[in-house]
């Protein structure tokens, strides 16, 4: 498979197009955003139904066996749309993460129901009131049992699937933990990105069964998650350069429209030469998450750092070309916004994954 | 530690054809049997000492006579008509072989595309054959000290005598003039047609039979105290008619002339020599202790990061290509300029920074160390060839469709010249 987009991957994103348009159009999201969960489980059925949650999944667990790349341009369209659900935290996270171990149990109970669209999956491992590095330090297993707590855990409050990570290095471990069991305690954070809900989970001695060993598979996990997240900002970029360009071309003040003015022109145009980078480092590194792996912990923190710049441009230049009605509440630029500012710090901020390029390109 | 990145890494992000996978195999094999060991690793200055240059000019000529010169022009005109990938895919093996492409310079990139869309059958055939000989080498006389970004103001004068037109007027920023024998200019043969109507596409020869022919190059110091461009006095100049390419007052339709067919051609190899820069520069970071500061990895990832994405979009548009799509949307001349002449500026500020103290003192008679050279250098990039503004402009109008300005409009900027 190359870089270049298939017919196959063109019809995928117009489909997908189609069904966001018709099943989640802003007013939909707009009421998602109003609820605690911002889950709707009408609108997961339908991605099912339309083939996307099973794309990535192997064959042999009831999946289309796809990959990253097909899935990175369902991630871009729904970041246009900025469709609330559990899309990142259930195949950008939990299923690279259960793919990433080699417990085969685990796999052979788990995917077939994220690929049938019952299981809704989410990874927990920040510690409360710490900093993104702090993966597994609030959590241990004992015995067979979790405790500990864990926050910051993508639409926490919808999972019928958690998979924690209990400890740090070699000795940390990945556990697979039912949400609804006895000792399990679920509390809604309220998000400023209210598109994309989190949660703190506590564990109170919860039965959980291991399903792999060592922070490795966090990382690998992390690093497909950051890919996808990528395509998702190059989506949101996207939508957000459209929206300005399209006002620029109709608002009028001085007698012609703002889009004849230098200062507003050269945003948009600033605006596309990120996004252009942004597309094609999203678009390499889901190439590379398929084809070319050993690229993955290079590619995989660089397209997020330069997909989440430029998501975060796209959308703060989009808010200020719209002027005042870009700050209200009502329209939708405030949406984006506070989508790419919370992108762009989600796994780690623009200055960390550029740390993490710098040990691994070996400086 | 790794010195830099493949490139193209295997498994290859491009499907190539298998016509172009065999032309790949020529090219290889062809460098493999011709490739001369003083060639290899030279990066072309930006001023060759003469021996330098003599190895060059002994390089290009055998690429001539191989007809690798001029690639992208179609057969008829003594090209090979390579597409984008094809011309991409010889840049790639070139730079595996680890020796130069020479090209022919403006009289391949922008002459020989003009006449070959604009000209007559005998001016191609007079013109177009001294280029890939290297018998013609031209410099650029476009822009004027009162039309830079607004080219079409230019006031240079052609006037009519017989068969002949008669130049007088001043040019401005003509680079490469020092060796150049020839020169293409643009004219105002109508002074009563609107801007952009009255304007002609003049090739000239510096000299008659041995003869000054009326020009009068004053070379112009730039800011790094070296003398690499000038301005251009005409006074009397002599043109045969026949040295107008397509026509009286058509000028500025050809001079808009661009090389469609090799886009693609540079997008897989532009990186390579901002890698190189880039493992230098942490070397002497390196050497200099200052490779363990956060904010110094910080600021290398992100030079880093800006290369990569030179190479993942020429990737890209390289696959599309090969994939016998247009490639639309995925970037052109305008956002691919602002992309790298903005980083390297940038990187060059950044790296005078880390270096510290040891890069405010120059060498004797203001000689330049690398980072030096390039903090003023790279200031040129986002001037000529169309200014970082008039690209943006250019990206705004014609890839997002925003409305001119209605107080240029219709002009349409164009850039200055390298």
């Amino acid at each position: 498979m190359s870089l270049a987009v298939t017919a196959e991957q063109q019809e995928l994103r117009a489909t997908v197009r189609r069904w966001l348009a018709d099943s989640a159009p802003m007013a939909r999201v707009r009421e998602l955003m109003a609820t605690p969960t911002a889950f709707d489980p009408a609108l997961w059925r339908g991605l099912a139904e339309l083939g996307v949650l099973d794309l990535a999944v192997p064959e042999q667990y009831g999946g289309a066996g796809y990959g990253v790349q097909e899935l990175a341009h369902v991630f871009d369209e729904c970041g246009a749309a900025l469709l609330p659900g559990p899309l990142l935290a259930t195949l950008g996270l939990a299923l690279p993460l259960l793919l990433a171990t080699d417990d085969e149990r685990a796999r052979a109970r788990h995917l077939p129901g994220i690929a049938d669209g019952s299981t809704v999956a989410t990874v927990a491992w920040l510690a409360p009131g710490a900093g993104w590095d702090s993966a597994g330090r609030s959590m241990g297993v004992t015995g067979g049992k979790l405790s500990g707590s864990a926050s910051t855990v993508l639409d926490g409050m919808s999972a019928d699937l958690v998979l924690a990570v209990a400890g740090t290095g070699d000795s940390a471990v990945v556990v697979a933990v039912d949400p609804t069991a006895p000792g399990v305690t679920r509390t809604a954070q309220p998000t400023l990105d209210q598109t994309r809900p989190l949660a703190q989970l506590h564990f109170d001695d919860v039965p959980c069964t291991p399903v792999g060993t060592g922070a490795h598979l966090l990382e690998r996990a992390l690093d497909t998650a950051g890919v996808l997240l990528a395509a998702e900002m190059v989506g949101g970029a996207q939508a957000c350069l459209d929206m300005s360009v399209a006002y620029a071309k109709v608002r009028q003040q001085f007698g012609r429209p703002i889009g004849s003015f230098q200062a507003v022109k050269h945003k948009c145009a600033e605006v596309l030469v990120e996004l252009e980078g942004a597309r094609a480092a999203a678009a390499y590194a889901a190439w590379a998450a398929a084809e070319n792996p050993a690229e993955l912990p290079v590619v995989a923190p660089l397209a997020k750092a330069v997909a989440g710049e430029a998501y975060f441009r796209a959308a703060a230049d989009n808010v200020q070309i719209h002027g005042g009605i870009g700050f209200t509440w009502e329209h939708d630029a405030h949406l984006y916004f506070k989508r790419a500012k919370t992108s762009l710090m989600l796994f780690g901020d623009t200055g960390a994954h550029r740390r993490t390029l710098a040990d691994r390109i070996g400086l | 530690m790794s010195t830099g990145t493949p490139i193209a890494p295997a498994p290859s992000p491009i499907d190539y054809s298998p016509a172009a996978q065999e032309f790949r195999a020529e090219v290889r094999d062809w460098l493999a049997a011709n490739a001369p060991d003083e060639m290899r690793g030279v990066q072309v200055p930006r001023e060759p000492a003469p021996e330098l240059a003599a190895a060059l000019a002994r390089w290009a000529d055998t690429l001539a006579e191989a007809g690798y010169m001029c690639v992208a022009w179609p057969r008829e005109y003594g090209g090979r008509g390579l597409s984008g990938v094809e011309v991409a895919i010889m840049n790639e093996e070139f730079a595996r072989a680890d020796v130069p492409r020479l090209t022919r310079g403006m009289g391949e990139g922008l002459v020989g595309p003009a006449i070959i869309a604009h000209a007559t059958e005998e001016q191609k055939a007079r013109f177009l054959p001294p280029i890939i000989s290297g018998e013609h080498d031209y410099c650029q006389g476009f822009s004027e000290p009162e039309a830079g970004s607004d080219l079409a103001g230019l006031r240079t004068r052609g006037v009519l005598d017989g068969d002949h037109l008669v130049i007088n007027g001043q040019k401005v920023w003509t680079s490469g003039f020092f060796k150049a024998n020839m020169i293409f200019t643009l004219v105002r043969t109508n002074p009563d047609a609107a801007k952009h109507r009255g304007i002609s596409y003049v090739l000239v020869p510096i000299t008659v039979d041995g003869e000054p022919n009326g020009i009068e190059f004053r070379p112009i110091t730039r800011m790094t105290g070296l003398a690499h461009f000038s301005e251009t006095f005409f006074t009397d100049t002599r043109a045969p008619l026949d040295n107008v390419i397509g026509g009286l007052d058509n000028g500025w339709r050809v001079a808009m002339t661009t090389l469609g067919s090799e886009r693609g051609g540079r997008a897989t190899t532009q990186h390579l020599g901002f890698m190189r820069q880039f493992w230098r520069l942490v070397r002497e970071v390196r050497e200099r202790g200052l490779i363990d500061d956060v904010r110094v990895r910080e600021q290398l990832a992100w030079a880093y990061s800006q290369v990569e994405v030179l190479r993942y979009t020429g990737l890209q548009l390289v696959a599309e290509l090969a994939a016998g799509r247009s490639g639309a949307g995925l970037g052109n001349g305008s956002t691919t300029k602002i992309r790298w002449s903005e980083y390297e500026r940038r990187l060059a500020e950044i790296a005078m920074d880390l270096l510290g103290p040891d890069a405010l003192v120059v060498g004797p008679g203001y000689e330049l160390d690398h980072w030096q050279e390039e903090l003023l250098v790279t200031r040129s990039h986002t001037i000529w060839g169309g200014t970082a503004e008039v690209q943006r402009n250019i990206v705004a109008e014609r890839v997002l469709g925003l409305p001119k300005d209605p107080a240029v409009a219709p002009a349409r900027a164009a850039g200055g010249e390298r």
